[in-house]
């Protein structure tokens, strides 16, 4: 893991954190959501080990921290959407978002294709990711 | 069971304004008339107006209908609520006893706002560490973050449209970087920036929007949807125009 990795890993964490001070998440409750974007980010970097595409990898670390949210939820008797939303903060796309934008003053049709193609599959990963799980578990709460 | 339909209803109405999806609150309505004696009960709701009719055994019918025009997202008294509405279900609570939890739990306290502010500082500095800034530029975007949070704080307290709060946030926090390279303390303002567009970004939109769309609630699914493409529009716009200003990057 590189030092670059590693400030990643840290800076997710902390970044999670915040959010979930601003949505007023108190008690146990903020340390297990915000544990969730670190082990978002972490996950993000060990399946790079294996998997080259970067919207695969969202979509596995999406699909498998939506499941820790629900397992969170359970397990403090609260809505999912807690750990959800926190959990999966660091992968939001901000970075690759803005470089499409700012690319729309370089006058270059390609780029600015690029980075929204780009921008999209990893919106698209995330939000399948969310979606698969919430599938999954209500199917799972129906049955139970 | 009037009483009883209208605390559900106070319940589900702040439970949908914390940030709940649409889904958990009509079950929780549902719930709730039904653990208390009620022959059928059908709710439908969207991100901005509820419905409910409640058909009591004795034969009378009662609609109450809410419209929702705030949201704000808060994590423990959805929390609360949510608790309360189970609770509600299992134990015979008098009307009285519903509204006295329900009052505490109106009550219960945020986060002191200067730890508000704080954090903020915290989620801009982060994240443009995250996308590669060093660290110089990561202390500008801290306080970029406390200079975002208080605007926000200011324009919604005088009752500005959410949406141009995002805009104008998003034109100062892309000024406020062009001034810092100007001053010559980093580089270029990609970082910077990105680091406050990660702040604005609206996550809970967006992700309730997708659990709503994809649960059966299209309606509301795509009200929400529409909403959080509104606000990233802003985001955008705000940055078009400030690059407009100076004339180009």
């Amino acid at each position: 893991m590189t030092a670059t990795e590693l400030i990643q890993i840290i800076t997710g964490f902390l970044g999670s954190l915040g959010f979930a001070i601003l949505y007023n998440i108190r008690g146990k409750k903020l340390i297990a959501a915000s544990l969730g974007g670190f082990f978002s980010w972490t996950l993000y970097i060990l399946l790079g080990f294996g998997i080259q595409s970067e919207a695969l990898r969202y979509f596995l670390v999406a699909l498998l921290l939506s499941g820790y949210a629900e397992l969170m939820a359970k397990l403090f008797k609260t809505p999912t959407t807690t750990f959800v939303i926190i959990s999966l903060i660091p992968l939001i796309p901000g970075g690759s978002l803005y470089y499409t934008m700012a690319s729309v003053f370089e006058s270059d049709l390609n780029l600015f294709l690029d980075n929204a193609v780009h921008t999209l599959e990893l919106a698209m990963a995330l939000a399948l990711g969310i979606v698969a799980t919430s599938a999954i578990a209500k199917m799972v709460r129906k049955k139970g | 069971m009037k009483e009883l339909l209208s605390c559900a209803m106070d319940i589900g109405e702040q439970m949908l304004i914390c940030g709940a999806e649409v889904h958990r609150v009509e079950d929780s309505i549902q719930r709730m008339c039904l653990a208390r004696g009620a022959r059928r009960i059908d709710v439908f709701i969207i991100t901005s107006s509820m419905v409910a009719t409640v058909y009591t055994e004795a034969g009378d019918t009662y609609t109450q209908t809410r419209r929702i025009t705030s949201t704000g997202t808060d994590i423990e008294r959805l929390h609360r609520l949510n608790a309360l509405s189970r609770k509600i279900c299992c134990e015979a609570m008098t009307a009285e006893q519903i509204r006295d939890e329900y009052q505490k739990i109106l009550g219960c306290k945020k986060y002191p706002f200067g730890l508000e502010c704080l954090f903020c500082a915290i989620i801009t500095g982060s994240f443009t560490l995250f996308f590669g800034g060093n660290f110089v530029e990561a202390g500008v975007s801290f306080v970029l973050g406390v200079c975002i949070q208080l605007l926000v704080t200011f324009t919604e307290k005088a009752g500005m449209n959410k949406i141009f709060i995002k805009f104008i946030c998003s034109f100062l926090a892309s000024s406020l970087a062009f001034l810092a390279v100007k001053l010559g303390m980093i580089p270029d303002i990609d970082k910077v920036i990105i680091g406050n567009i990660m702040m604005l970004i609206p996550g809970v939109g967006l992700t309730n929007a997708l659990r709503d769309l994809f649960t059966g609630d299209s309606i509301a699914g795509l009200l929400r949807l529409i909403e959080a493409l509104l606000v990233a529009l802003a985001i955008g716009g705000g940055y078009f125009l400030f690059v407009c200003t100076v004339g180009g990057l």
